[in-house]
C-alpha cells in the first residue's frame, strides 16, 4: 500500500486529483513514495503504468525523461527497428511538446508511434514504454494541449529535476543475485557465448556452479510461465561458462580491474559468499585476502556438493576466475577472535562468509555425537568430497569413529538413514548410494510434494531412481545402540497431517501406533546447519539474528560493528549459492565506497533494485500477447541410472547446441525499465 | 513421438521437422513473408520485426523468422493490421536515411530501397533529430553508419560462418552502430562476407566504392579459383573507362547460402594480360617436341589436365605434378582399405557436424572453406573441434575445443593413437584388432607427445556426438609414411561413424589427381613448364614465354572438396592461344577445351556429361545443383596395415610452409588488394634459437634452394617453428611441410 496522488499501476486507476490530501485513495501495490532516507519520490513511472505522489509533477516532462531514459540506458534497446528509431521519436516529439513548440499533430504521431513499438517491439521493454506515456497523454491531455495551444514550456522544463532509472526484468528481479538474465540468454541466442558470460559475470561469478546446481528462483518468476512453461534459465547459464572453458580462453571479465586504490579488506571464508566479495572488490582496485580454513577452495560448494552435481573441475574454472582477477587466498587457515582483533587494524574492512558448517541435531531421544555411525552431514560430506574430487584421505580418528575399513567413505553392507528434506540431506543419500551402501532411507516429515519445492524435481527423482527409500510424514523418535555404543536401530514415528478446521496451515500429528523400528548403521542429520561464529570476539558484542546467525539489514551487510561485514549462510542462514552471491555482491558495492569513505552508502541503481524487489516485477496474472504459446521447455539431458550410481560422473549432461538455441528463442526478453522522479 | 508438425499459412497445409521456424516453412512452401535482416545461414537476428505474422486464437503479432510452429496452429502472413505495422516500421527505417541513392554503391540492388518501393512509403510523419556520423575507413572494407539500418547480418555472419567475431554492436539506442570488436579498427581476415550480406551501402568494398552502379555490370557465374573449396561466386565486369576493354570491378556471392573469404572476394584480377606471339607458339611446340616432360601446377582445369595426358600418351612424356601425384598416391592407399575412391566427407558433413578431428592442416589459412564449415558446426552444433598440429592457429581458437599438439613428424605415430582410441570398443577384423592390439602406445605417445589424457578427454568430449567427421590436410599427402596414414584413415572412416575429408591442396588437386597419370618429378632437363617452372615456360602468370589465359579467363571445369566437378566461366576474354591450340598441333584435335568435359574419365567418376549441359547454380532453398558429384568407383579391397615407423625428431629451427591470410599461389600474389605479407614470422622463442630479430633480413636455406626474407615477430606463435609462405615463389614446394632449416642473417 501506498500513498499516491494519481496511479494507473498495473491497470488501477487512482484519481485523487483536486482532493484534500487526508482523503486519498492508497495504491495497492507497494509503490516507492520514498525514494531513500532523505529523499521523497515525487513519482514513478514503468512498464505497467505511472504513480504520482505529489500534485507538482511535470507530466510531460516525466514522460519525456522516461523516453530519454529508454534510450540512454537500455541494454536492449538498439536491437530492434521499432524500438531504435520509435524511442527516438518518442523523445524528440515529446521534447518538441515540453519545449513549446508542439502541434495537435504531435499527439496522433506519438500514439501512432507508441502503438507500433506496442506490437512490434523485440523486448517487452520496446513494448512497454510507450504505456505510461500514453497513459499520460490519456489522462493529462489538458496539460498537454494547453503546452501546444499556448506554445509555452512544460511547467518545470528548465529545472534541474532527478530523475534515477533502471532496467530489470521479471526473473532478474527474482534472482537473488540479479542476473541480467534475458542477456545471457540473448547471447546463446546470438550464439556470442562470450557475451554471454559476460551480462552473467556483472553480478555473478560462479557461472559454472550457477548454471549446474542453482535451485532457480528466477524460473518460478519466468513470464513465459503465463504463456506455457517457463524458460529453462538455469541451464542456459552453462553455455557460455562451458564455452570458455572448452575453448581455453582467458577469463572474461565483464568489468575492467581497476588499478589499486591502496585499501586492503579480508574475506573469512572461500565460499560463493567469500569469492563473490574477493571477486567485485578486487575489480575496483582494492587488494583482497581471503583466509580459508579447509585445504581446499570454494567452501560448501566444494565439499557439500557432490562431483555428480557439480564437477570440481568444472568450479575450479570459476575460482581460477576470480584468482585471476588478483585475489590472495590463504588456505588452511583457521581464524579466531584474536585474528579477528587483528584483522581489524590491518585491513580497512573484514568481511566475514564463514557459512554454516554445524550440523544441527535431529532432536530424538539419545541422540549423542559420541555415538558410532551419528555421522553429521557436513562431516560426512566433507570427507566424501575432500576424497572423491582430491584424493584426501580420512583421517584415523574418523575412520574410528565412523566404523570404517578404508581411509575413504565406503559403506559396502551398510544401511544409512538421513533426516533431512533440503539439497544437503539429496547430497547425503545420493553419495551413499555411490558409497556402495546397502540401504539408503531418507526420513522427511512431511510428503513427496514438499520435498520437490524445497529441492527440485530432478533431485528428487533422481535419488528414486538410484534407490533411495524415502519415508515421508516420518521422524527419529530415539536411537538404540549397543554395549559399545554402536548405532544399531532406530526408532521412527509416523505421522499424518491434520487439515485445521479453522482453514488455518494443516498440523502433523503423529499416528499412535504406527510406528516401527528399522535397523541402521548410520544416522545421518542433515535437517539444518548452524553457524560457528566462535570467530567475532566477544567484546565485539556483534548483534544476531534469533536464529543465531550475524545480523545485517539486509541491504548494505554492515554489522553491527563497524568494518565488519557478513554475507551468505552465517548472515541468512542455511540457503542457497545464488542468495549468498546476491548478498555478497552488493556487500562488496557497499564495502569498495566504504573503505575509501568510511560512509554506508547504496548506489541509485540499488536503492532502485530494493524498491523493484519490494514492488515485485513478476505478475503470474499477466496476459501475455505476442507470443505463441505451446512450445515445450527443453529438458537436459541425465546420465542412465545405471551409468551413474556407481560413479561420479555428472548426472545433468546439459542441454544439446540445438535444445539451447531454441530454449533461447523462448525467452521473451521481459526486460523492463522504471524511473522515480526523486 | 512425431516430429513434424502440421500447420497452416494462409489457408496451405505445410508441415515443419522439429527445429524448423514458421518462416523456414513458408520459404520451402514458395509464400513470401517479407524480411529485412533475416539471413538463412545465421540465426535469426530478429531485429526488423518486419516478418511478424498472425496466429489464429493468439493475441499480438508473432515473430516468424524465430517461433516454430504448434501443431494445428493457422498461420496469416498478411492483414490490414500487419500492413500497417510493416510500413510503419519500413517509414521508421527511412528516418533520416541519407538521400544519397545517386552515388550510393547499392542503389539498384538495395534491400532498403526495394522494400520503401515495395511497401509504398512516399512520404512520412515520423522524424527525429539527425545525429553525426562519419565514415569509418577499415581497409579493404568502409562502414558508412549513416547508411547502417542495424540489420546486425554482418555482425551474425562475422561470428557465426567466417569465425572472426571482428565486429559487434555497440547499443546504445538511436545511435546504436556497429564497431571493431575490441580493437580501434577492423582486425580480421577481411573475408568481406559483412559487404555482401549489408542490405544497404553501409560496408562496401573501398576498392569498388563510387567505381560503378549495380546495373552497370555484367555478372558471370563461376567458381573460386583459389583454393579448393570450390565457392560459387560470380564475377561482376564492365569496360574500363570509355569504350576500354572489359576488366573485373568486383565479385559477389551468393550470400544467403555461401560465403567466399577475401582471396575469392577481393583477389578477382589474376587474368593474364600478357599476349604472345605466332613466333612464341612455334617456339612452345618446339620446346614440347623436344621436351622430355611437362611439369604443370593444379591450377589448371580438368580438361587441360586431359590436354596434356594426352600429350603425355602422343609424345611420350614423362607428367610432372608432385602436388597432384602426392594426392593420387595418398588417395590409392585410402581406396586400397576403404574399396572406393573418393572419401565420404564433404564441407557439408563438416557443417553438420557436432564432431570434428583435424590433423595435419593449418585449416584456417589453407582452407577458407573449411574453417567456415568449422566454425558453423561449432556455433550451430556447438561442435567439440580436436586440432591435431604441432602448431596452434590463433584463427581457430573461437572453433577448436581442443588442441592437440604433436611434435613435427610424428603424424603417422598421432593418426595410429587417434585411430586406435576410435576404435577402441569397435567391432574389428581380427587382424586389425590384432595390429592395434600390438601398437607400441607408450613409445607413440612418448615420440609425439600425444598423451593418454589428452586421448581420453577427446572421447570425452566426443560422447554425445552424432555427427563426426575427421579432416586431413597437406602435411599428410608428402609425408614419408602418408601411405600408412592414407590406411589408418580409411580404417577410421569404415570402421566408426566418422566421415572424411581429404583437403586438396590447390584449387584442381582433386581433378588433376584423377585425370592425369602422373611420374615423379626428377631434376630433368627440356621440361617444358605448364603454370610450373621449367626450361621453357608456358603460363597464365607474367614473364612465361607463351601465354596463356587464367582460370577466370577460359571455360572448364574443376573437382572441389566435396568431390564435385564445377564449372569456370570465362570473366575476361583471354584473346590468344591455349592449350588446346598446342595440343591440335600436335594433331588432338577438338574445337574447344571444353569438348573434353564429356570425355573426362568415367573409371575415376567422371560423368558423361557435357560442358553446356553443366548447371550452375543453387536453387532459392539453397541446394547446390552446381555441376555434379563424382560417382563413386570400387577398388580392390586388401586391409594391411603396414607397422608404424620409428618417429622422427625435428630439432633447432623449424619452417612451416604455410601461407598468411588470403594468400594461396602466385595467382592471389599478383592481384591489387590483397596484402602480401612475405615475412617469415615467427615467436620470441624462434627467433632466439635461429639467433635473429624482428625486421631482419635472413636467408632460408631449404631443400628446394635459399630464400631470402624478413624475419617478423609474432605475438601470437609460441615455440620454435616458423611459418614461411609459399604463395610468392615459384619454388617447388610440394615435399613435407616442415622443414629443418638453417637461417642465416644477412648483414
Amino acid at each position: 500500500m501506498s500513498k499516491v496522488y494519481f496511479s494507473t499501476w498495473n491497470g488501477e486507476s487512482i484519481n485523487n486529483i483536486g482532493k484534500p490530501e487526508e482523503e486519498w485513495e492508497e495504491s495497492a501495490y507497494n509503490l516507492p513514495a520514498q525514494y531513500d532516507d532523505h529523499r521523497d519520490s515525487r513519482a514513478f513511472i514503468g512498464w505497467d503504468g505511472v504513480a504520482l505522489f505529489s500534485e507538482d509533477v511535470d507530466v510531460i516532462r516525466l514522460a519525456m525523461e522516461y523516453a530519454a531514459q529508454y534510450q540512454e540506458y537500455s541494454e536492449a534497446c538498439g536491437r530492434c527497428a521499432p524500438g531504435r528509431w520509435g524511442g527516438r521519436i518518442l523523445y524528440d516529439v515529446l521534447d518538441k511538446i515540453a519545449r513549446g513548440e508542439g502541434e495537435k499533430a504531435d499527439l496522433d504521431h506519438l500514439k501512432e508511434i507508441g502503438k507500433s513499438m506496442q506490437v512490434t517491439s523485440k523486448c517487452e521493454i520496446g513494448k512497454t514504454v510507450p504505456n505510461p506515456i500514453l497513459d499520460l497523454m490519456n489522462h493529462f491531455e489538458d496539460t498537454f494541449i494547453e503546452c501546444i495551444n499556448e506554445k509555452k514550456k512544460s511547467k518545470h522544463y528548465d529545472e534541474t529535476i532527478g530523475y534515477i532509472a533502471k532496467i530489470t526484468a521479471p526473473c532478474t528481479d527474482a534472482c537473488p543475485a540479479h542476473v541480467d538474465i534475458p542477456g545471457y540468454i540473448e547471447g546463446v541466442r546470438d550464439l556470442r557465448f562470450d557475451d554471454s558470460l559476460e551480462a552473467t559475470r556483472q553480478t555473478m561469478p560462479l557461472a559454472h556452479v550457477c548454471g549446474r546446481v542453482c535451485p532457480h528462483p528466477c524460473e518460478d518468476a519466468c513470464r513465459r510461465t503465463n504463456l506455457d512453461e517457463p524458460v529453462s534459465i538455469m541451464s542456459l547459464k552453462r553455455l557460455g561458462a562451458d564455452w570458455e572453458t572448452d575453448h581455453g580462453f582467458d577469463f572474461f571479465h565483464p568489468l575492467e580491474k581497476k588499478p589499486s586504490i591502496g585499501k586492503k579488506i579480508a574475506v573469512i571464508g572461500a565460499g560463493p559468499a567469500g569469492l563473490t566479495t574477493a571477486y567485485y572488490t578486487a575489480a575496483e582496485g582494492i587488494e583482497v585476502d581471503v583466509y580459508e580454513e579447509l585445504p581446499v577452495l570454494g567452501g560448501e560448494v566444494t565439499v557439500g556438493v557432490p562431483e555428480y552435481r557439480m564437477p570440481w573441475d568444472k568450479y575450479e574454472k570459476d575460482i581460477e576466475c576470480v584468482k585471476d582477477m588478483g585475489v590472495n587466498f590463504i588456505t588452511n587457515r583457521k581464524i579466531t577472535a584474536d585474528d579477528m582483533r587483528q584483522f581489524e587494524k590491518d585491513y580497512d574492512a573484514v568481511m566475514v562468509a564463514t557459512g554454516t558448517r554445524i550440523s544441527k541435531k535431529v532432536r530424538c531421544e539419545n541422540e549423542r555425537p559420541e555415538i558410532k555411525g551419528y555421522w553429521g552431514a557436513i562431516d560426512f560430506l566433507d570427507w566424501v568430497n575432500l576424497y572423491e574430487k582430491f584424493d584426501i584421505r580420512t583421517p584415523k580418528s574418523v575412520q574410528k569413529q565412523q566404523m570404517l575399513k578404508q581411509d575413504f567413505v565406503d559403506l559396502t553392507g551398510k544401511t544409512v538413514v538421513c533426516v533431512g528434506g533440503g539439497f544437503t540431506s539429496m547430497d547425503v543419500v545420493r553419495c551413499a548410494i555411490r558409497a556402495n551402501a546397502k540401504k539408503v532411507y531418507m526420513v522427511y516429515r512431511r510428503d513427496e510434494k514438499t520435498i520437490i519445492r524445497n529441492t527440485t524435481y530432478e533431485e528428487y527423482h533422481e535419488a528414486v531412481e538410484e534407490g533411495v527409500e524415502f519415508l515421508f510424514h516420518s521422524a527419529v523418535n530415539k536411537i538404540t545402540t549397543d554395549k559399545k555404543d554402536v548405532l544399531k536401530e532406530l526408532l521412527i514415528d509416523k505421522f499424518e497431517l491434520v487439515p485445521d478446521p479453522n482453514g488455518g496451515r494443516a498440523q502433523l500429528v503423529k499416528i499412535e501406533g504406527a510406528s516401527y523400528t528399522i535397523k541402521a548403521d548410520y544416522l545421518i542429520p542433515a535437517v539444518s546447519q548452524s553457524a560457528d561464529l566462535d570467530l567475532l570476539p566477544e567484546e565485539w558484542d556483534i548483534e544476531m539474528t534469533s536464529w543465531a546467525t550475524i545480523k545485517t539489514n539486509g541491504k548494505d551487510y554492515m554489522t553491527s560493528r563497524k568494518g565488519i561485514f557478513a554475507s551468505g549462510d552465517c548472515e541468512y542462514g542455511p540457503m542457497t549459492i545464488v542468495n549468498a552471491v546476491g548478498q555478497a555482491k552488493r556487500a562488496a558495492s557497499v564495502i569498495s565506497r566504504y573503505v575509501q569513505t568510511g560512509e554506508i552508502t547504496l548506489t541509485d541503481e540499488e536503492i532502485m533494485e530494493d524498491h523493484l524487489r519490494k514492488l515485485k516485477v513478476y505478475d503470474k496474472k499477466e496476459k501475455i500477447t505476442g507470443w505463441l504459446p505451446g512450445l515445450p521447455r527443453e529438458h537436459s539431458a541425465v546420465l542412465d541410472v545405471d551409468d551413474r550410481k556407481d560413479n561420479n560422473k555428472e548426472v545433468a549432461l546439459g542441454l544439446t547446441q540445438e535444445q539451447a538455441i531454441s530454449e533461447a528463442e523462448r525467452c521473451m526478453r521481459c526486460y523492463y525499465i522504471a524511473m522515480v522522479q526523486a | 513421438m512425431s516430429t513434424t508438425i502440421n500447420f497452416t499459412i494462409d489457408g496451405k497445409a505445410v508441415s515443419a521437422q522439429k527445429g524448423e521456424t514458421i518462416l523456414q516453412v513458408a520459404r520451402r512452401n514458395d509464400i513470401y513473408i517479407p524480411t529485412m535482416c533475416y539471413i538463412s545461414k545465421t540465426s535469426p537476428c530478429a531485429s526488423c520485426r518486419i516478418c511478424s505474422v498472425e496466429a489464429e486464437g493468439v493475441d499480438g503479432f508473432i515473430l516468424s523468422c524465430n517461433t516454430p510452429p504448434t501443431e494445428g496452429i493457422n498461420i496469416k502472413t498478411n492483414s490490414a493490421e500487419l500492413e500497417q505495422e510493416r510500413v510503419n516500421i519500413m517509414k521508421l527505417y527511412d528516418v533520416n536515411h541519407p538521400l544519397e541513392c545517386g552515388v550510393c554503391d547499392k542503389s539498384g540492388e538495395c534491400d532498403l530501397q526495394n522494400k520503401t518501393l515495395e511497401f509504398g512509403v512516399a512520404q512520412q510523419n515520423f522524424s527525429a533529430k539527425d545525429q553525426l556520423r562519419t565514415v569509418k575507413d577499415w581497409g579493404l572494407i568502409n562502414y558508412d553508419p549513416a547508411l547502417c539500418i542495424m540489420c546486425e547480418k554482418c555482425v551474425h555472419v562475422c561470428n557465426e560462418v567466417i569465425g572472426d567475431d571482428a565486429i559487434e554492436v555497440k547499443f546504445g539506442g538511436y545511435s546504436s552502430t556497429i564497431i571493431p570488436k575490441e580493437s580501434e579498427t577492423l582486425d580480421c581476415t577481411f573475408c568481406g562476407e559483412c559487404i555482401a550480406v549489408c542490405p544497404v551501402g553501409a560496408l562496401v568494398s573501398s576498392d569498388f566504392k563510387y567505381s560503378a552502379n549495380a546495373w552497370e555490370l555484367s555478372r558471370v557465374p563461376s567458381t573460386c579459383a583459389h583454393c579448393s573449396a570450390g565457392c560459387p561466386l560470380e564475377y561482376e565486369t564492365r569496360h574500363s573507362g570509355i569504350n576500354g576493354d572489359d576488366s573485373i570491378y568486383r565479385v559477389k556471392n551468393n550470400f544467403e547460402f555461401t560465403s567466399l573469404c577475401g582471396a575469392g572476394r577481393f583477389g578477382f584480377d589474376f587474368n593474364n594480360t600478357e599476349r604472345s606471339t605466332s613466333e612464341d607458339f612455334q617456339k612452345a611446340l618446339e620446346a614440347l617436341k623436344s621436351a622430355k616432360a611437362i611439369r604443370f601446377s593444379s591450377m589448371i582445369t580438368n580438361e587441360e589436365a586431359h590436354i596434356l595426358q594426352r600429350l603425355k600418351e602422343k609424345l611420350d612424356l614423362k607428367l610432372f605434378n608432385e602436388d597432384a601425384r602426392l594426392y593420387a598416391s595418398f588417395m590409392n592407399s585410402y581406396a586400397s582399405v576403404s574399396g572406393k575412391l573418393h572419401y565420404s566427407g564433404s564441407l557439408d558433413a563438416i557443417k553438420q557436424a557436432d564432431a570434428a578431428i583435424v590433423i595435419g592442416t593449418r585449416i584456417a589459412t589453407d582452407n577458407p572453406g573449411v574453417r567456415y564449415a568449422l566454425t558453423t558446426a561449432s556455433k550451430h552444433n556447438g561442435a567439440k573441434i580436436v586440432y591435431a598440429h604441432p602448431m596452434e592457429d590463433a584463427l581457430m581458437q573461437n572453433t577448436v575445443t581442443q588442441f592437440m599438439k604433436y611434435e613435427v613428424g610424428t603424424e603417422e605415430g598421432v593418426m595410429a593413437l587417434i585411430a586406435n582410441e576410435l576404435l577402441k570398443n569397435k567391432e574389428l577384423p581380427k587382424e586389425i584388432r590384432k595390429y592395434f592390439n600390438e601398437l607400441d602406445l607408450g613409445y607413440l605417445e612418448a615420440e609425439s607427445n600425444v598423451g593418454d589424457d589428452e586421448l581420453t578427454l577427446m572421447t570425452k568430449s566426443f560422447a554425445r556426438a552424432q555427427n563426426k567427421v575427421l579432416i586431413i590436410g597437406a602435411d599428410i599427402f608428402a609425408h614419408k609414411r602418408a601411405s600408412n596414414i592414407a590406411k589408418l584413415a580409411a580404417i577410421i572412416e569404415k570402421y566408426t561413424d566418422f566421415s572424411l575429408v581429404v583437403v586438396p591442396n590447390e584449387v584442381n588437386t582433386l581433378g588433376v589427381s584423377l585425370v592425369c597419370d602422373l611420374d615423379v618429378d626428377e631434376d630433368l632437363s627440356n621440361v617444358v613448364g605448364y603454370n610450373a617452372h621449367g626450361e621453357f615456360i608456358i603460363s597464365s602468370l607474367d614473364g612465361a614465354d607463351l601465354s596463356v589465359g587464367a582460370l577466370n579467363q577460359q571455360e572448364g571445369t574443376v573437382v572441389s572438396i566435396d568431390n564435385r566437378v564445377l564449372p569456370l566461366n570465362v570473366a575476361l576474354p583471354f584473346d590468344g592461344y591455349t592449350l588446346n591450340d598446342i595440343a591440335s598441333a600436335f594433331d588432338i584435335k577438338t574445337k574447344h577445351t571444353i569438348d573434353y568435359t564429356k570425355e573426362l574419365d568415367s573409371s575415376k567418376g567422371f560423368k558423361s556429361i557435357a560442358f553446356d549441359d553443366l548447371e550452375n547454380f543453387l536453387s532459392p532453398y539453397g541446394d547446390d545443383e552446381r555441376g555434379y558429384i563424382l560417382d563413386e568407383v570400387v577398388c580392390p579391397v586388401d586391409e594391411t596395415l603396414e607397422e608404424v615407423a620409428e618417429l622422427p625428431e625435428y630439432n633447432g629451427t623449424v619452417v612451416y610452409h604455410a601461407n598468411p591470410v588470403l594468400q594461396f599461389n602466385r595467382y592471389t600474389a599478383k592481384t591489387k588488394q590483397l596484402e602480401k605479407d612475405t615475412t617469415l614470422r615467427g615467436s620470441a622463442q624462434f627467433a632466439a634459437a635461429a639467433k635473429i630479430a624482428d625486421g631482419d633480413e635472413i636467408k632460408i636455406h631449404l631443400r628446394s634452394g635459399v630464400v631470402k626474407r624478413t624475419f617478423k615477430l609474432d605475438e601470437e606463435l609460441k615455440g620454435t617453428i616458423a611459418l614461411n609462405p609459399t604463395f610468392d615463389i615459384l619454388v617447388d614446394m610440394s615435399g613435407y611441410r616442415f622443414e629443418k632449416s638453417k637461417i642465416v642473417r644477412v648483414v
